[in-house]
């Protein structure tokens, strides 16, 4: 796949510990991580649950912030939360007080822009992750699957540089993870960004991600970075895939 | 009892037996005829203390169009009503406002906190003596008193509906150019706070009938409780008891109406039944 | 830190403020004592009758002893009852209408009732209170075992276990956090409805006293009450919460 190697975000020398209390030493989460993000890439951040990979997108997000560090969007430094940067949260985080439409219009409307601007915006990215239709019910009327569409497409309705997604999926159920998977393919083949991804599961990493970073469990730090240069969409059951996906669980480090 | 049995958790109401069926759907009647019929008794052996739930129903029909001590009894229920609208009205002005201030603020919590806090242990109808002397008997003091008493659940309520607000939605708020101080209040924690206000606003009005009926009791000359107390110094159970069931069905209906209200507002919200 | 700080400064300043404005008459109404005046009357009433007829301490007592005995009792019967009727669908079927009716009418209106069913003695005051606690124990024992995991429940029917067995020993524990959230509610609102009963039909208690005290023109007492009044509510709570953590740190897993 071709690939303008512009690197867009560059991380460097992340490190981040979490005081438990004053009994207790500093819970290290995080060691010395470093690494680039290119154009247009999807990128998978794998690793075992529990330990760092989300700290590490919140500090990339800038809901957190490192204690040691730096990362850098097309240059400039993240200091705090940056309408550059989008975000699809694990639980959704859909507000319950407002429609599909205003929480997929909730980004631009908060930058104050218009209304007919802003609703063709949300009304171009419902479409495209096919919930059209759905535009007046509230989330407590939605699956869990189509909750997360409903995130998928608020962040992009912000017209963010950067999408990050912390672990989309995981509290889907199997088949609609499934679904959901080819549609993220999909989505992003359409509107090509770049794309921070985290998971847990192997399968889902080498399904989407053009590279995945491999990280040890507690403290987390690079373990491998894997180049996968298989065409998209790509079939489990191929030889390729399952050789890499051996390689890389032979390598993976258990959660405790 | 091989029904109980079948019974799971009281939710798993699938009855295969006939007689079992016919018992749970008689159930709710059986248990109020019970009642009744041990209430007649009671009050054929005892009239005086006992008052019979017919004669009670006549007089309540009655006061409808003949006027106790000026007032019929639609006119009392108003004027009792009339007195817990106003205060509640002043209640959620202040107290909501109050309430989300302490929520969000440190400082607010530690200084206009902290004097609430001290207040609050008090009991309000622990206030009446205080007020009476302050304000006398007038409606002004009736009005005070339940100010004070549904201003408490209010400002608890709103406090904590804000304090509670989940950090997901704060994330979220912050990635979704909504970090400002006055965007995060504003758009985010208060409508997830509604909720729980609107449960501090139940709460008040609840609070609110108690208040009034204990002020009426002690010092009117209208209104539900005063009903009530003119039947305590007649030794009229009846007239007691009307009062009784009028408050009753009063409470229920406000009730209702704040449910309604809250449904319009809050459309989002599987209302769950709790307290 | 630098809270608590603010916080203890608050009430100083409060004091000061309060004490500076009543002692020049600024205040609403004649009737407003000072703080000093306040603990004056504490000091009075130590050893003192008058002006209600009993000292502070016997007061205090008689209150103690009518507000704890209606919470007991609300307690022991209020929260079984809600146990069972959030458990066995057919109870719940009995009792609800009932309850429904008698759950809209304030405790205070039944005092007139009971003044004429039971006089105005012990057992009166007892049956009102009782009356006011019984309410929340009910509803937040039936709420909390409504919310039972069903997981759990199942698990131990996989066990054999009778339904009975399951009330007992699954649904039961798993409702105690929300119960003694309603025993704490019942509490103050005992607590709370003890006064209004002790100023409408009573020879002694803090609810009288404070009554009395108004009608004798003495604010400074009447504060006094109120003040004690609140304290020993503050410290109901402050024990039912230190004991709230202390069961509820195992919690259901």
């Amino acid at each position: 796949m071709e690939q303008p190697h512009k690197v867009r975000v560059k991380l460097e020398h992340i490190s981040k510990s979490f005081k438990n209390n004053s009994k207790s030493p500093n819970h290290e989460v995080i060691r010395d991580v470093s690494f680039k993000v290119y154009d247009n890439e999807f990128l998978v951040l794998l690793g075992p649950g529990r330990c760092g990979k989300s700290v590490l997108l919140n500090i990339m997000a800038g809901l957190l912030t490192a204690d040691w560090g730096s990362v850098s969007l097309d240059g400039e430094q993240i200091k705090g939360p940056n309408p550059q940067i989008g975000m699809v949260f694990q639980k959704t985080g859909l507000l319950p007080w407002l429609t599909v439409m205003e929480n997929t219009e909730f980004g631009p409307k908060m930058r104050g822009i218009g209304k007919t601007e802003r609703q063709k915006l949300a009304q171009h990215f419902l479409n495209l992750v096919g919930l059209d239709g759905y535009e007046k019910n509230y989330p407590y009327q939605l699956s869990g699957g189509m909750k997360q569409r409903v995130g998928i497409a608020r962040a992009y309705s912000n017209e963010p540089k950067l999408l990050i997604m912390d672990e989309p999926f995981g509290a889907l159920d199997a088949q609609t993870r499934y679904n959901m998977q080819n549609e993220i393919l999909d989505i992003a083949k359409k509107e090509k960004r770049t794309i921070i991804f985290v998971t847990n599961n192997i399968e889902e990493a080498l399904l989407l991600g053009d590279r995945i970073i491999l990280f040890t469990s507690c403290p987390a730090q690079i373990k491998n970075i894997y180049e996968i240069n298989l065409p998209k969409p790509r079939d489990s059951m191929q030889k390729e895939f399952l050789r890499l996906r051996r390689e890389i669980s032979d390598n993976t480090d258990l959660a405790l | 009892m091989r029904v109980e049995n079948q019974i799971e958790n009281g939710t798993d109401s699938k009855k295969s037996n006939g007689l079992s069926r016919m018992v749970y759907l008689m159930a709710p009647f059986i248990g109020i005829g019970i009642m009744l019929i041990l209430w007649f008794s009671a009050s054929a052996a005892n009239p005086q203390a006992f008052p019979n739930p017919s004669a009670v129903l006549l007089l309540l029909y009655d006061l409808l169009f003949h006027p106790l001590s000026g007032y019929t009894l639609l006119g009392h229920v108003a004027i009792s009503l009339r007195r817990v609208c106003i205060a509640l009205f002043f209640a959620m002005l202040v107290g909501i406002p109050l309430g989300i201030l302490m929520g969000w603020s440190r400082l607010m919590r530690a200084t206009v906190g902290t004097l609430f806090e001290c207040i609050r242990p008090i009991p309000v109808l622990a206030w009446i003596p205080l007020m009476i002397m302050w304000f006398g008997i007038g409606e002004k003091a009736k009005i005070i008193m339940i100010f004070i008493g549904a201003l408490m659940p209010i400002v608890v309520n709103s406090y904590t509906g804000i304090k509670l607000v989940s950090p997901l939605y704060l994330d979220v708020g912050r990635m979704f150019n909504a970090s400002s101080q006055s965007k995060l209040l504003l758009k985010i924690v208060l409508p997830a706070a509604l909720p729980t206000i609107f449960a501090g606003i139940r709460n008040a009005t609840s609070m609110s009938l108690m208040v009034v009926l204990a002020a009426e009791m002690l010092a009117a000359k209208s209104g539900l409780g005063f009903m009530i107390n003119r039947g305590m110094e007649a030794y009229n159970m009846t007239l007691v008891m009307s009062g009784m069931v009028a408050i009753g069905v009063t409470g229920a209906m406000l009730s209702i109406l704040t449910n309604m209200i809250e449904r319009r507002i809050c459309p989002w919200n599987s209302h769950t039944k709790s307290e | 830190m630098k809270y608590s700080l603010i916080s203890a400064a608050t009430l100083i300043v409060f004091l000061v403020v309060w004490e500076a404005l009543a002692s020049h008459d600024l205040l609403v109404g004649k009737y407003t004592p000072s703080p000093l005046e306040v603990y004056d009357a504490f000091i009075f009433k130590l050893g003192n009758i008058g002006p209600d007829g009993a000292l502070l301490s016997t007061n205090i007592i008689a209150s103690l002893k009518i507000s704890l005995l209606g919470f007991s009792l609300a307690v022991l019967i209020g929260v079984p009852l809600g146990l069972l009727m959030g458990w066995y669908g057919l109870f719940d079927r009995f009792v609800r209408p009932l309850f429904e009716l008698v759950r809209p009418i304030p405790a205070v209106s039944w005092i007139p009732l009971m003044i004429v069913w039971i006089g105005v003695g012990l057992r009166a005051k007892a049956t009102i209170i009782f009356m006011s606690s019984f309410i929340p124990c009910v509803l937040n024992s039936y709420t909390g075992i409504r919310q039972t995991n069903k997981v759990l429940v199942n698990v131990a029917k996989t066990y054999g276990a009778s339904n009975f067995y399951t009330f007992l020993h699954v649904g039961v524990p798993s409702s105690i956090p929300l119960i003694f959230a309603g025993m704490r509610v019942a509490l103050s609102n005992s607590w709370g409805t003890l006064v209004a009963a002790e100023m409408l039909a009573a020879s002694a208690g803090l609810g009288y006293m404070i009554s009395m005290a108004r009608t004798f023109g003495r604010a400074d007492v009447v504060v006094l009450g109120m003040v004690v009044i609140g304290g020993i509510g503050y410290i109901f709570t402050a024990i039912f919460s230190f004991v709230e953590k202390k069961v509820n740190k195992g919690g259901v897993v």
